[in-house]
């Protein structure tokens, strides 16, 4: 297992990837099962947001170490359109496109931490980190 | 006071806490111990070395004296050993630089005083022992002088009461380590999850609940749920701690993810203090099947199963429980 | 990938075999709602026994699937939620709500014969 993983995200197939190769890290650094599953989950959702409002963008994942704990690190980032209210898109039940837009409220309540930084016309980049407990 | 009369280890094992430099200064200046006090206690060293003996065999000679202070001490090798200590502790009074490194001791003694659970009551006593012990002597060592041995005995008080404050502090981290460790011990206290009937699971839970036990009974009732094919589960939070509006959040995250595997929950023993404050924090609980007690709960759970209870003397058989589809 | 629909009696089942792609699931819903009516059934299982994740997109489109069959005439049951993923269902807030659930196909079929009696 290469210390990071870059996945292509482009269509609905590559969120799936995605979701599996966040699985696979977790289940090899000692994750849970549920905590595999939250892991893949929020992959899954912020994987969906680059395709819903980018079209494409990539997905890295990473381990680091906390106080001894092994923990996944994933990054998504893309160069769409960006977001105008990060405080109302992280607010369940909002979104711009389609669907009760719960995707990045959700991702943040899955993880430990999530920190999302975008800018409009420029593309959004979320990080998001979970540890094993 | 430095006896480590406990563990065969002469030197004061590591302290529990950390106090920066900043600290340090900030706690010299409350107590308004200067460059000229540390001046001053240096100067005393040739009279601390001088009385160090006598003073010391005066304070154990009072420790053994009362049963909850000599009973540290039976051993004549162990008495031994701790004068030695406290003597070095008496000395370094008043060897200056009393820095960051000063204080690091201060604390292990405090701790090695912590450990063999001596009551922070005998520990203050010594101090103000050592206090008038020394006083007595300063005021012999500077005859004609009473004024300085009066300044001198101000300046080692301050430096007395730095080393009482770390003491102190000692004692009560490691109170606070206990009170977290027992905190830790309830909150990782296991929760059982009971089959009481084919298809019924009883999960009694007890404690305190924060997220992350929340998240261990949740999950082990999830798969309990799959494992024993139940199909109605009775939660029981009598032996809850506080049910506040987070709690309540748990409980109803845990109702919810029974729900979606196809089982549902009865919440008992929600006490009427409880209900009350979870109205008023305006929890929406619309969803919340309730029963006033957990037999009230067994009952309901029993009725959604099709079970009927029937006592021994009405069928003329034992106990048994009647099947009624 | 398409989700072969098997007919049991007046049930249709649905077996989710594998980690499906928002299309998949919408053609799945489309599928469904025309086999309600072109057999007549009186109950839909949707099983997602063998799905690890449903994130929030793929909930939304199994509850509106759920909620189609039903319009259509027929109850609708998800079963087979895995113990994992009701778990961060509940951490999304997306509980499926007003769709019937059950553990596995066993008890589904169990509830729609239940409901029918």
């Amino acid at each position: 297992m290469p210390a990071e993983v870059h996945v292509t995200i482009r269509d609905e197939t590559d969120i799936v990837t995605a979701r599996q190769r966040g699985r696979e890290l977790a289940a090899i650094h000692g994750f849970s099962k549920t905590e595999q599953t939250f892991i893949a989950t929020a992959i899954s959702e912020v994987a969906r947001n680059i395709v819903a409002y980018a079209r494409r963008g990539e997905i890295v994942l990473a381990t680091s170490q906390d106080q001894g704990r092994p923990c996944i690190v994933v990054v998504a980032r893309d160069e769409g359109p960006g977001i105008q209210d990060v405080e109302v898109a992280m607010r369940d039940g909002y979104s711009t496109s389609k669907g009760l837009g719960m995707g990045l409220g959700g991702a943040k309540r899955l993880m430990d931490a999530f920190d999302l930084i975008s800018a409009v016309g420029k593309g959004t980049t979320v990080t998001m980190k979970k540890c094993v407990r | 006071m430095a006896d480590t009369t406990f563990a065969g280890t002469d030197l004061p094992r590591r302290a529990e806490i950390e106090i920066d430099e900043q600290e340090v200064n900030r706690r010299k200046q409350f107590l308004e111990f200067r460059a000229d006090d540390a001046e001053a206690l240096k100067s005393l060293e040739p009279i601390a070395e001088q009385y160090a003996d006598p003073v010391i065999e005066d304070l154990y000679r009072h420790f053994l004296s009362f049963d909850e202070t000599g009973g540290f001490f039976r051993d004549p090798k162990v008495l031994e050993r701790v004068k030695r200590l406290q003597r070095e502790y008496f000395v370094r009074l008043t060897e200056g630089d009393y820095g960051a490194d000063y204080v690091r001791n201060r604390l292990g003694i405090g701790t090695v005083h912590e450990r063999i659970d001596l009551a922070p009551k005998w520990y203050l006593g010594a101090y103000s022992f050592y206090l008038r012990a020394v006083a007595t002597r300063l005021l012999e060592a500077f005859g004609k002088e009473p004024q300085k041995a009066f300044s001198a005995f101000l300046s080692l008080m301050k430096l007395v009461f730095l080393d009482i404050g770390l003491a102190v502090e000692t004692y009560i981290a490691a109170r606070d380590r206990t009170m977290r460790k027992q905190q830790e011990a309830i909150r990782e206290l296991s929760t059982p999850v009971l089959q009481i009937r084919d298809r019924l699971l009883l999960l009694p839970i007890i404690g305190v609940i924060d997220t992350h036990r929340a998240r261990l009974i949740t999950e082990s009732l999830l798969r309990s749920i799959r494992a024993n094919r139940a199909r109605v589960v009775v939660m029981d939070v009598t032996g809850v701690a506080t049910v506040d509006s987070k709690v309540a959040q748990h409980i109803l995250q845990a109702v919810a993810a029974a729900r979606l595997m196809g089982a549902s929950v009865i919440v008992t023993g929600l006490s009427s203090n409880v209900a009350q404050s979870l109205v008023a924090l305006g929890i929406d609980l619309g969803t919340l099947n309730t029963a006033g007690d957990l037999q009230g709960g067994i009952e309901d759970a029993e009725r959604i199963l099709g079970y009927r209870v029937v006592r021994a003397a009405e069928t003329g058989r034992g106990p048994q429980l009647a099947e009624r589809r | 990938m398409s989700v072969p629909v098997l007919r049991l009696g007046d049930v249709l089942i649905a077996s989710i075999q594998a980690a499906l792609t928002d299309r998949d699931l919408l053609q799945l819903r489309d599928d469904l709602s025309d086999q309600v009516g072109r057999f007549r059934a009186r109950g839909v299982i949707v099983d997602v026994t063998a799905l690890d994740v449903l994130d929030s997109s793929a909930i939304r489109t199994v509850r509106d699937l759920a909620h189609t069959t039903r319009l259509r005439g027929a109850r609708t049951v998800v079963v087979g939620i895995q113990p994992e993923v009701a778990f961060a269902m509940v951490q999304l807030g997306l509980t499926l709500e007003g769709v019937a659930t059950a553990l596995d196909l066993d008890e589904g079929l169990a509830l729609l014969r239940q409901e029918d009696a």
